[in-house]
């Protein structure tokens, strides 16, 4: 197994507004390896950009507010850093591409004095050489147009405003990229360049890729392993050929199935009933049981524990996966006793 | 624009000016004139003539630069107006630069610091801003900083006592031509008072337009992406936010400016101000018809071409607006 470089535990992110308290990320683990990509999978408001803006320290606090757990990049507790220390994480040791590469990039400077101003913000060197770096990473995300550092962003396709973005995030070679969404708002050819590059770029330079997506066709090609969040909370995280051979908690299952597929012939296309609940006012129990299939007693009593199954690398938040913990825990036990 | 609006403008100011009641003649040679004396001098000052050849006249006029003569004076108003139209010119700027620097800097500290107390007392600040009436904070002033304190001269451009002689009519100018620092000095004294008053209301609605527009600016992606590269506070707020919230800021100068042209009728009576303002309002009271007319036009005149510059400006701060390409 690789080294662990992103490491969030037991990770809650609340806010606490007029209306109440909302448990956008409630008591979430996830880690990405050295050199892995990681998706993180779920619907509109399951607290993925959350989670990456929390990794960013880009969580407004007040209104925010971290409740519990760590994040710890390379053993270094980022929960904790001032103003200023954070400053040197971002875009140094993590940067961020956001969904929206027609508005991310300022309007009125020129694309080169943005790239510039990022290199400058964390390496000691000259206007013309920081010029030339900016050259550089322009060229490797395929962009090697001249004068293209003079131009102003609404001088270029969305396609190559988020390769800019790549450009930028990428120009203190960072160790992990946070990509929320990079494809969502471009065409399908750009979105499988966009994709390539990004995979090119793990590949070459190492750098550790948090693929906050909720497209799973996404998903399949570029990841590795995948984490499936549901209000607020992982519902199950597995290697990538697990989870689309044999899914195991009820909401990655509907999510699967969701999927169009070219195959089959089908009438209607399946969705999920229901909606997702109102974070304000979770159900007492599993948060996904008032959609779920499944469902019985237990699921509306207590929200389940994330479960390990069959072997290690497979987790799943559905007490479906109960007896398959209790196998576990008794061989630990078995174990133990044999120890003593 | 400039030509629609100087025509408009100028048909405007001639109605309104002869729609006033009271005849010049009478005014000049007071009520014991004889209908005689008030014939022949209506005769000689051509207002005898059908109201649209006057019109006629006074365009013919204008656009030689002959800008009419005073019925009071007996000189050419294009002469006259000079040293009125240069102080009140000071007077505006002095009290702008007084505007968006307080405005804009009370607008962006109440955006940084969004719904805290330090948001709520500039606010307030700028409310209590446009609804102070001028001559009031005008008179408040004299008596504070003038009367009581005694810090700084109630009136005037400069101390008459001093031997300072003016070149183009603008003081701070010809100070620094002449290297007179002592004369800079003085009318920078004389000047902070009535650009205090006068900039007040100009400022909070600077105020209120930076906060609105620096918070709109502040949620959006690109503010977020330029933190996501590690860029200071300082620099998220002075340099990424501000330049984009710019646009609709410097709309409100253009605006204010040329409110603060025509409007400084108040601000000039008070601290004697020897501006356009004062000199307009004097041959109101004169029924100066080409005074006022010219008077007005030049104002007029003025704010157009403060906003022509605004509108220029947009294109620098903004590099999407391009006149004459696309």
């Amino acid at each position: 197994m690789t080294k662990t470089l992103l490491e969030i535990e037991g990770f809650k992110m609340h806010f606490h507004t007029d209306k109440g308290v909302v448990k956008a990320v409630d008591g979430i683990d996830i880690t990405v390896g050295e050199g892995e990509i990681v998706g993180l999978v779920g619907e509109s408001g399951c607290g993925k950009s959350v989670t990456s803006l929390s990794v960013m320290g880009l969580v407004p606090t007040p209104p925010g507010k971290v409740e519990a757990g760590r994040i710890q990049l390379a053993g270094r507790n980022l929960t904790q850093l001032n103003a200023k220390d954070w400053r040197q994480v971002r875009g140094n040791d993590i940067a961020m591409i956001f969904q929206e590469p027609m508005t991310s990039l300022n309007p009125v400077f020129t694309i080169g004095s943005q790239m510039i101003e990022a290199i400058r913000q964390h390496r000691k060197v000259g206007k013309t050489e920081a010029r030339e770096r900016a050259e550089e990473a322009l060229r490797e995300v395929g962009i090697s147009r001249k004068g293209i550092l003079n131009e102003y962003p609404h001088q270029l396709s969305g396609g190559m405003r988020q390769r800019v973005m790549i450009a930028m995030a990428m120009v203190c070679e960072p160790k992990l990229l946070i990509a929320d969404e990079p494809t969502t708002a471009l065409d399908v050819t750009i979105q499988a360049q966009i994709l390539d590059l990004m995979r090119r770029l793990n590949r070459e330079k190492g750098t550790s890729i948090l693929l906050i997506t909720h497209d799973l066709g996404v998903v399949a090609e570029m990841c590795s392993r995948v984490v499936v969040m549901y209000a607020g909370q992982v519902v199950e995280e597995t290697d990538v050929h697990t989870l689309f051979r044999d899914p195991k908690h009820p909401y990655t299952m509907g999510l699967l199935r969701s999927i169009p597929q070219l195959d089959k012939r089908s009438e209607r296309l399946y969705s999920i009933p229901g909606n997702v609940p109102n974070p304000r006012k979770m159900p007492t129990g599993c948060r996904f049981a008032p959609r779920c299939e499944h469902v019985h007693e237990i699921c509306l009593q207590s929200n389940p524990p994330l479960f390990e199954i069959a072997k290690e690398q497979h987790t799943s938040r559905c007490w479906l996966h109960d007896g398959e913990e209790k196998e576990e825990t008794d061989r630990d036990r078995t174990r133990e006793i044999v120890g003593s | 624009m400039l030509i629609p609006v100087l025509i408009g403008m100028s048909i405007i100011t001639f109605s309104i000016v002869h729609a006033i009641p009271g005849d010049p003649a009478k005014a000049i040679l007071g009520d014991k004139a004889t209908p005689e004396a008030v014939a022949q001098l209506k005769e000689s000052m051509g207002l005898n003539k059908p109201m649209i050849v006057q019109y006629l006249d006074y365009v013919k006029g204008i656009m030689t630069g002959d800008l009419g003569t005073s019925f009071i004076t007996k000189t050419p108003v294009a002469e006259e107006v000079g040293p009125y139209l240069a102080a009140t010119m000071e007077l505006s700027l002095a009290a702008m630069l007084i505007a968006i620097f307080f405005g804009m800097n009370l607008g962006i500290l109440a955006a940084w610091k969004h719904n805290t107390k330090l948001d709520y007392t500039a606010m307030v600040i700028a409310i209590i801003g446009v609804s102070v009436p001028v001559f009031w904070l005008g008179l408040m002033e004299q008596w504070v900083f003038a009367q009581d304190l005694g810090w700084l001269p109630s009136n005037g451009r400069i101390d008459p006592r001093m031997a300072f002689e003016s070149i183009t009519n603008f003081y701070f100018l010809d100070a620094l031509i002449q290297g007179d620092l002592e004369a800079f000095g003085n009318a920078l004294q004389h000047i902070i008072l009535p650009a205090i008053a006068l900039g007040t209301i100009p400022m909070a609605y600077i105020a209120r337009m930076t906060r609105s527009s620096m918070l709109e600016v502040m949620s959006s992606d690109y503010v977020r992406t330029a933190r996501a590269k590690g860029v200071s506070e300082f620099l998220i707020i002075y340099k990424h936010t501000l330049r984009n919230a710019f646009i609709p800021i410097l709309t409100v100068f253009g605006l204010q400016m040329g409110l603060l042209l025509g409007g400084a009728i108040l601000t000039e009576t008070i601290f004697s101000w020897p501006g356009i303002g004062r000199y307009v309002y004097e041959a109101i009271n004169n029924r100066d018809y080409p005074v006022i007319q010219s008077g007005i036009l030049l104002i007029a005149f003025i704010f157009v071409i403060i906003n022509l510059i605004v509108d220029l400006l947009y294109a620098w701060v903004d590099p999407r607006i391009q006149y004459g390409k696309e």
